[in-house]
Formats: C-alpha cells, sequence, structure tokens
C-alpha cells in the first residue's frame, strides 16, 4: 500500500500504455487488410473495414479485463475476428477474378 | 504463503484456491504478445491474397500463385487460433506460478516459410523450363 502523499503508479511500465497501442496497430492491421480485399471485393472490403472499426471499439471494452482477470471475451473475438477474416480471404483468393 | 507457493494442482480444476492472478504487467505483456501474433496472421493473409490477385501469372504455371497465397491465407487463420491458445495456457501458467509453456508457434512459422521459399522457388524453375 503506498503512502498517501506518494500515490500508487497507476500504469506501472506503461504497460497499459503500450497494450493500447498495440490494440491500435492490429485494428490499423485490420484496415490494411480490408483495403486489400476492398480493391477485388466491394462487399468484402467493407465487411473487414466494419471488422476493423469493432477491433478499434473492442479496446476500450472490458477496460479492466487485464487486472481483474475476467474472461478475455475481446481476445476471442479478436481471433474470431481474424479466422473469419481468413476465410473472406480465402473466398476471395478462389473464387475472384484475379487481373 | 501465497497461491504460487502451494501445491499445484495438477488436473485442471479451474478452482480460485491454487491460483492468483498475476501482476497486472505481466497479463499486459501477455496480450501485447497475442496482439502481436494477430497482426503476424493478418500479414500472412494479405501477403497471399496480394499474391492470388496482383501478381501477373506465371507462364506455364497457371495454378502457381494459388498454391503460393492459398497456403499462406490458412496458416493466417492457424497462427491466429493457436496464438490464441499460447495466450490461454501463459495465463494460466502465470496465474498458477508455473513456469511458461514453450511456445510452437515459431516452429510453425520457421517451418511454413521455409516450405513456401521451396514451393516458390520450384513454381519460378518450372515457369521458367515451361516458357521456353
Amino acid at each position: 500500500m503506498a503512502p498517501p502523499d506518494e500515490p500508487e503508479n497507476p500504469d506501472p511500465g506503461m504497460a497499459r500504455a503500450r497494450t493500447e497501442l498495440a490494440w491500435s496497430r492490429t485494428a490499423i492491421a485490420f484496415v490494411a487488410v480490408g483495403g486489400a480485399i476492398l480493391k477485388t471485393n466491394i462487399a468484402a472490403g467493407l465487411t473487414v473495414l466494419a471488422m476493423s472499426v469493432l477491433i478499434w471499439v473492442l479496446r476500450r471494452l472490458f477496460p479492466d479485463a487485464a487486472t481483474t482477470g475476467a474472461r478475455p471475451v475481446r481476445l476471442l473475438l479478436v481471433t474470431l475476428a481474424v479466422t473469419a477474416l481468413s476465410l473472406v480471404a480465402l473466398a476471395v483468393a478462389l473464387l475472384g477474378h484475379p487481373r | 504463503m501465497t497461491a504460487a507457493d502451494r501445491p499445484q494442482d495438477p488436473v485442471e480444476s479451474g478452482s480460485a484456491a491454487t491460483e492468483a492472478e498475476p501482476d497486472a504487467r505481466y497479463t499486459f505483456a501477455n496480450e501485447r504478445t497475442f496482439l502481436a501474433w494477430t497482426r503476424t496472421a493478418l500479414a500472412f493473409v494479405v501477403a497471399g491474397l496480394a499474391i492470388v490477385q496482383l501478381l501477373p501469372p506465371f507462364p506455364g504455371v497457371p495454378w502457381g500463385r494459388h498454391l503460393l497465397g492459398v497456403p499462406l491465407i490458412v496458416l493466417g487463420a492457424v497462427i491466429s487460433v493457436v496464438g490464441y491458445g499460447q495466450w490461454s495456457h501463459n495465463q494460466r501458467a502465470m496465474r498458477r506460478g508455473e513456469p511458461l509453456p514453450r511456445s510452437v508457434l515459431p516452429r510453425i512459422l520457421a517451418a511454413t516459410i521455409t516450405g513456401m521459399a521451396i514451393v516458390s522457388a520450384v513454381v519460378l524453375l518450372l515457369s521458367a523450363v515451361l516458357k521456353h
């Protein structure tokens, strides 16, 4: 317990800030994949771009999951999103018309 | 006596008695590692897609682009799912005060990149031979 005149550091090692930045990078990577799919299939591309908004929002959801040991819902959602994205990309690659 | 000092239950019981929440910094680091693997997975998906959609066809090997691109996309999905499993195992080990399990992802990555390099070389050579 920190003494009252020395408030406890709310973010030791900037771990929380660095993790939030990692979430931002992941959302940006999703946007890049969405842009690549958009070139071939507009509907699929827009779906992936919408998923990147989901990733962006997820980092704000369940903000205390890391410190309270809550179930990692957002990590599971990210995994499902990437798996779904791979299926979309597979469909675009196999059924799309390459230039 | 902390939770880490108590004897560990070898059977996964999920009971809170033998587990303690690790330092938040370790949990955050584990989460960042998961996110880094997620971005690696996304890079594989976009690389596979780019090979199929953007590369000009290999002369004489019309299926060459799919042969190179589709496995990369599948690998992206595999990395994402295995990355989540690894996050989960690491988190459980930290809660129980056990050593972290070894990651299989670097081995999957190295094996696949080596395999894809060999397949790429074969496709290119085949294309060069069949062109003439």
